[in-house]
């Protein structure tokens, strides 16, 4: 504790690295990387910029859905509906197309509108009717997989036109082309997460609800808007999804919140709310998407793949929770 | 102090940003009532926590029986024989009457070699307790779930017995009940009474103080004030020992230019703790609000901030007659609120100066959306010199701050927002004296050289008087009484606090 106030100075570039390194994030991305390291002596064919790349196309709508959950989780909210929504919107897409004849641009926005609907009426009733997050998206995680299930009456949709996969197959500057969609939302939304009113806002309600609306803060709007924005999120994932598949099926993102709020709390989103960054996030969604691939291509069984993708989860939190305390006593 | 079962000496206990008790005293004698009062924040949950184990003093003793007592943990309170009711009734729902009495020391009986719930002894014992306790209509075998408050509360003081407790704690025990509920409880105390257990019961309801119980100790910021025999005193004088500290080292109000109205309250009614508000709050001018705990001030001040909406009146802000139904909307009109709970509203404890202060006025620390933090540092760094708070810098975590400094920062995000008309919820409650002379330099310059409109909720008298250029008194969220800086004392405005029967029992007297 330092007693007297030192003179504001700005810290040397050595100090910000040494922060930066035993920042969350510093911490997770070295185990990412010793991960990556060790993986890539077990086997030859991980560490291709080949395999990479289509790691990346893998991990897109994971990512995507994990940006808007890290808002929310920040927050001190939760949403599991998020794999409903996608699975509803690719429902949605390829039955107005199919059945509806919709132009297949027509199908798409609907698709898309009708998952932020759906995220919309969630943060609905957390707002107005004050329905916990977890309670209510628990609900529609069933709801809503219950209407995709009956709008596409077991039938799936497939014949998609060519174009229509260039954004889940196809690539663009030798890179495919979802994982550009993932980068520029990493990047917008970790600014705005970071640096604007609104990631502002969702701390402060995070840390303290109360406090936040007694300054004055718009509480419910901003809840409100992000959980619409998850839907809409997952309804952009969930036209990813069916691109990348070629086909729509009713069962589509089933089990996906879990994976999803898994990377977010691996990337060091307090699961209370009040902390988290979307970098940390997308190491996250990054770590666990390289684990996986890189233990099945090492020849490990799938059983066991999950087996170490759990250790490494509980591992990746202790020597964060472990660094973060000592460094709050530093 | 010779036939105490129980006595506190020199109690000390601080919390980080707060001294909750600074030599407080208290004791009591076997079978008799001892009743617990102050306003909230006074100490008195810390009190009764460190006789029932669940905090330990700084410094100070415990003597029960005569005997220096230490009390680690609950366990080892209870087992010397004290129990406590607190507010939030510690009982489990889904489980029956009699098993909740008998929660962990359930008679046995031995079964096939292994010892195992007698059921009908405990059953039996249990009917036994509670017609001791003169309750018949009460079915032991019901899930405690589906009682009301105030049979749930009789089987917490069942289970008290069942454990022997010699002293039974009392926390606000009436705060949850109906009438009848009530005279049950009351009579119950009394039978407790005459069997010689000893009660602490705590408080702010005067005429239950009266009714009940046979001396009372006052507690106020954490200080003992007194103990007086509920004979020999009566309601104007508790009051006075309550609110009526004389503050040394006040600051001296400047006297400031009155100008033009700034709020209009009309007719303001959110029922129950606010009816038919109507007062006014001029430029450069103090308004005290004083009033018991409970007669509705921070009610009144929230229907303005719009954390209560009204269901009806008007709100007139510079004549204008504007519609707040939501607390940023009166942020918008130039509307700031000092709230009462620093902790819980004022504050975000977890974020640092820099991002409290500039937390009512991002928009003006921010382009397109964007926070500059240079210029949330620049304000963060001149809320600092301003106020002189003490912190490491802007970038100190709030919760690290003393509770005055806490105080100055939420005053600070306020000031940020260069309000009309700033409320005051006790904006020196549990701060030191050097902070709340501070605190009150700087209120009097705000109304004298920027012509703010202040209304200050106090309950403090001293401070209501010293700093408050008019009075209003509320009383069951009823304004009952204004007052001119000129013709306000102690005593005319305690007299107004005072409940009608009071006010009639200290008239008869005269």
């Amino acid at each position: 504790m330092q007693e007297t106030t030192p003179a504001p100075r700005n810290p040397t570039v050595s100090e910000k690295l040494r922060r930066l390194i035993i920042s969350q994030e510093g911490v997770l991305f070295l185990i990412m990387l010793a991960s990556v390291l060790f993986l890539a002596t077990r086997t030859d064919k991980f560490l291709t910029v080949d395999n990479l790349l289509q790691q990346g196309r893998f991990m897109t709508e994971i990512g995507l859905i994990a940006i808007p959950m890290t808002y929310i989780i920040i927050t001190g909210g939760i949403d599991l509906s998020v794999g409903s929504i996608l699975g509803l919107a690719a429902i949605v897409l390829g039955w107005t197309w199919q059945e509806l004849g919709f132009p297949l641009e027509l199908a798409i926005i609907t698709a898309i509108i009708s998952g932020t609907v759906a995220g919309f009426v969630n943060g609905l009733f957390i707002v107005r009717v004050g329905v916990p997050p977890l309670i209510m998206t628990l609900a529609t995680l069933a709801l809503y997989r219950g209407l995709a299930e009956g709008i596409s009456e077991a039938r799936s949709a497939r014949g998609y036109p060519e174009w229509f996969f260039q954004l889940g197959q196809g690539e663009f500057l030798g890179i495919p082309t979802q994982l550009w969609l993932l980068i520029f939302a990493v990047i917008i939304f970790g600014i705005v997460l970071a640096r604007t009113r609104l990631g502002r806002a969702l701390y402060a309600i995070g840390n303290n609800e109360t406090g936040a609306r007694f300054s004055g803060l718009t509480v419910n709007r901003h809840l409100l808007f992000i959980y619409t924005f998850s839907g809409f999120m997952s309804a952009v994932a969930g036209y990813i999804f069916v691109s990348r598949v070629s086909t729509t099926r009713s069962d589509m993102g089933t089990g996906m919140e879990l994976d999803v709020i898994a990377a977010v709390v691996l990337g060091g989103t307090s699961i209370f709310g009040g902390a988290g960054s979307v970098p940390g996030t997308i190491i996250g969604v990054v770590l666990i998407q390289l684990l996986k691939n890189g233990l099945v291509l090492a020849g490990v069984t799938s059983d066991a793949t999950i087996v170490v993708i759990g250790s490494v989860l509980i591992f990746a939190i202790l020597v964060n929770n472990f660094i973060q305390s000592r460094r709050g006593e530093g | 102090m010779t036939d105490a079962l129980l006595e506190l000496r020199g109690i000390d206990k601080r919390f980080p940003g707060v001294r909750a008790l600074k030599d407080a005293q208290f004791d009591v004698r076997p079978g008799e009532v001892h009743a617990l009062i102050g306003e909230n924040g006074a100490g008195k949950s810390t009190l009764i926590k460190i006789v029932s184990g669940v905090y330990q003093p700084d410094s100070g003793e415990i003597m029960l029986d005569g005997a220096q007592v230490e009390f680690g943990n609950p366990r080892e309170s209870h087992s010397a024989g004290i129990a406590t009711i607190y507010q939030e009734l510690g009982l489990y729902p889904e489980l029956s009457v009699a098993e909740n009495i008998f929660m962990g020391h359930a008679p046995t009986r031995k079964r096939l070699g292994f010892n195992t719930i007698d059921w009908e002894a405990m059953e039996a014992e249990a009917e036994a307790l509670l017609a001791e306790l003169n309750i018949h209509n009460l079915d032991v075998g019901a899930m405690v779930g589906t009682l009301n408050v105030g049979n749930r509360q009789r089987v917490e003081i069942a289970k008290a017995l069942s454990l022997d407790a010699r002293i039974l704690i009392m926390d606000e025990p009436t705060a949850a009940l109906t009438e009848s509920d009530v005279e049950q409880l009351f009579s119950i105390v009394r039978l407790l009474r005459e069997r010689g257990v000893s009660i602490i019961y705590i408080s702010h309801r005067l005429n239950e103080v009266f009714e009940l119980a046979d001396r009372v100790t006052v507690l106020r910021d954490g200080e003992y004030i007194g103990t007086k025999n509920v004979a020999e005193t009566d309601e104007a004088e508790l009051i006075s020992m309550m609110v009526g500290r004389t503050i040394k080292n006040l600051f001296p109000k400047q006297a400031a230019h009155i100008g033009e109205v700034v709020l209009e309250a009309r007719k303001l009614n959110r029922p129950p703790l606010t009816r038919d508000i109507s007062f006014s709050v001029r430029a450069g001018e103090i308004v005290g609000l004083a009033g018991l705990v409970g007669s509705g001030r921070s009610e009144t001040a929230q229907v303005i901030f719009g954390v209560l909406p009204a269901e009806s009146g008007e709100i007139r802000l510079n004549g204008q007659a504007v519609r707040i139904t939501r607390p940023s909307e009166a942020v918008d009109y130039g509307i700031g609120y000092v709230p009462e709970d620093r902790g819980h509203q004022g504050l975000i404890r977890e974020m640092t100066i820099r991002e409290n202060t500039s937390m009512a006025v991002l928009e003006s620390v921010s382009s397109r959306s964007f926070i500059s933090r240079a210029k949330e540092r620049a304000l963060a760094n001149g809320a600092i010199r301003q106020l002189s708070i003490r912190a490491t810098g802007p970038d100190q975590i709030a919760n690290k701050l003393s509770g005055g400094n806490q105080q100055k920062v939420v005053v600070s995000k306020w000031l940020a927002s260069s309000p009309k008309l700033l409320i005051m919820d006790e904006p020196t409650r549990g701060i030191d004296v050097g902070a709340k002379a501070e605190i009150h330099r700087l209120m009097s310059r705000l109304a004298a050289q920027d012509g703010l409109a202040i209304l200050m909720i106090s309950s403090e008298l001293p401070e209501i008087l010293a700093m408050s250029d008019r009075i209003l008194v509320m009383r069951e969220g009823r304004l009952v009484g204004e007052f001119t800086r000129e013709e306000a004392t102690q005593e005319n405005i305690a007299h107004a606090m005072m409940s009608e029967e009071a006010r009639q029992a200290a008239g008869a007297a005269l």
